[in-house]
C-alpha cells in the first residue's frame, strides 16, 4: 500500500520534472506574451533637416495610355507649402496634357480612356514630359481624399500615367 | 571712391551670395535613395522604410508610421530579392542577406545602420525576420526616390 503511493509520488515528480522543462522550452520558444506587450520606440530622423521641404507623401507613376514612369511626392516647405514634385519623370509628349489629382478610388481609374466627368483637383499644363518638375497645390486640397495623381490628356480624355500616393 | 565703394559692395553681395550657399547645403545633410511601403498580412506589417545617405556616406535604413507583430529573435535584414512573400523562408533557401540589428521595437520610427560596401542595387529588400522560425513578417521592397 504505502509503496504504492510512494510510487504515485515519484510519477507526478516525474511528471513535474519532465513537464516544467519542456513548458519553460515552449514558453522561451514562442514568448506568447509577446501577443498582448508591445515594444514602441520613437527615434529622431539621423539627421536634422527640419528647414528643408519635408515629404509627405510619395508613390511610383505608372503607364496607362501611354509608357509613363517616375516618382511623385508631395513636399510641404518651411512656410507651410505644399508642392508636388516629380522625378526621373518620362511620359510621352502630347497635346494639352496636364498634371491633375484625382481621388485614388475613382473608377474612371481603371479606364485609359475617361469616360465621363473626372473628379479632379488641377495642378497645372504639364511643364515638360521628361525631368524633374514642381507643382504648387492649392493650400485647401485634401490629400486623404485627392491621393492619385494622374497626367492627364484633356484634349482626348487620356489617362497617360498614375501615381498612387502613399504615407512617407 | 565710388569704384572702390561698389566693388566693395560687389564683393560684399558675392560673398554673401556663396555665404548663404554653404549654410543651405550645411542643412542638407541626408539624401534620400530609396524608400518603399510593407507589407504583410499574415503578421500584419506596416509603414515605410527608407534608406539614406548622410554627409560622411554613411547609410542609414530608417522606418517609419511603422507596425509588425512582436515576437522572438525578430531582426531587420536587407535580403538579395526584388520582394519577399509573407512567411517566406529565404534564409532557408540560402538568399543572400544582410544583418542590419534586432528590431528594436515592433511599433515606431527606428534607425538602423547599413553596412558601408552594401550594394543596394542587389539588396533590394527589407525584410522584418524572425530567425528563430524562419519567418517573414513583412517585406519592403526598395525603389529609388
Amino acid at each position: 500500500m504505502s509503496t504504492h503511493i510512494g510510487s504515485l509520488l515519484s510519477r507526478r515528480k516525474w511528471i513535474l520534472a519532465v513537464s516544467g522543462p519542456v513548458l519553460i522550452a515552449a514558453w522561451w520558444a514562442f514568448r506568447p506574451e509577446k501577443l498582448w506587450i508591445n515594444q514602441k520606440v520613437s527615434e529622431a530622423a539621423p539627421f536634422a533637416s527640419s528647414s528643408d521641404p519635408q515629404p509627405l507623401y510619395t508613390g511610383r507613376l505608372e503607364g496607362k495610355a501611354h509608357p509613363t514612369s517616375g516618382r511623385a511626392t508631395v513636399y510641404r516647405s518651411s512656410d507651410g507649402l505644399q508642392y508636388l514634385r516629380l522625378t526621373d519623370f518620362s511620359t510621352s509628349n502630347g497635346p494639352d496634357v496636364h498634371v491633375v489629382l484625382v481621388r485614388g478610388d475613382d473608377k474612371t481609374l481603371t479606364q485609359e480612356i475617361v469616360t465621363g466627368q473626372l473628379d479632379n483637383v488641377e495642378l497645372g499644363v504639364l511643364k515638360g514630359n521628361q525631368g524633374e518638375q514642381n507643382y504648387d497645390l492649392p493650400a485647401s486640397v485634401d490629400l486623404k481624399k485627392y491621393n492619385a495623381v494622374v497626367i492627364y490628356c484633356e484634349r482626348f480624355h487620356a489617362v497617360f500615367g498614375v501615381a498612387r500616393l502613399e504615407q512617407f | 571712391m565710388i569704384h572702390n565703394v561698389k566693388r566693395v559692395l560687389a564683393l560684399a553681395a558675392l560673398a554673401l551670395t556663396f555665404g548663404l550657399q554653404a549654410a543651405v547645403h550645411a542643412q542638407d545633410t541626408a539624401k534620400t535613395l530609396e524608400t518603399g511601403t510593407f507589407h504583410g498580412k499574415v503578421h500584419s506589417t506596416s509603414g515605410r522604410a527608407t534608406i539614406y545617405q548622410e554627409q560622411g556616406g554613411k547609410l542609414v535604413l530608417r522606418l517609419t508610421n511603422f507596425k509588425t507583430s512582436n515576437g522572438p529573435d525578430v531582426h531587420v535584414i536587407l535580403i538579395a530579392a526584388k520582394d519577399a512573400d509573407d512567411d517566406a523562408n529565404f534564409l532557408k533557401s540560402s538568399t543572400e542577406r544582410v544583418e542590419l540589428g534586432k528590431l528594436k521595437g515592433n511599433e515606431g520610427d527606428q534607425n538602423y545602420e547599413v553596412p558601408t560596401g552594401t550594394d543596394l542595387t542587389k539588396f533590394q529588400t527589407v525584410s522584418i525576420y524572425c530567425e528563430r522560425f524562419n519567418a517573414n513578417f513583412g517585406a519592403a521592397p526598395l525603389e529609388k526616390f
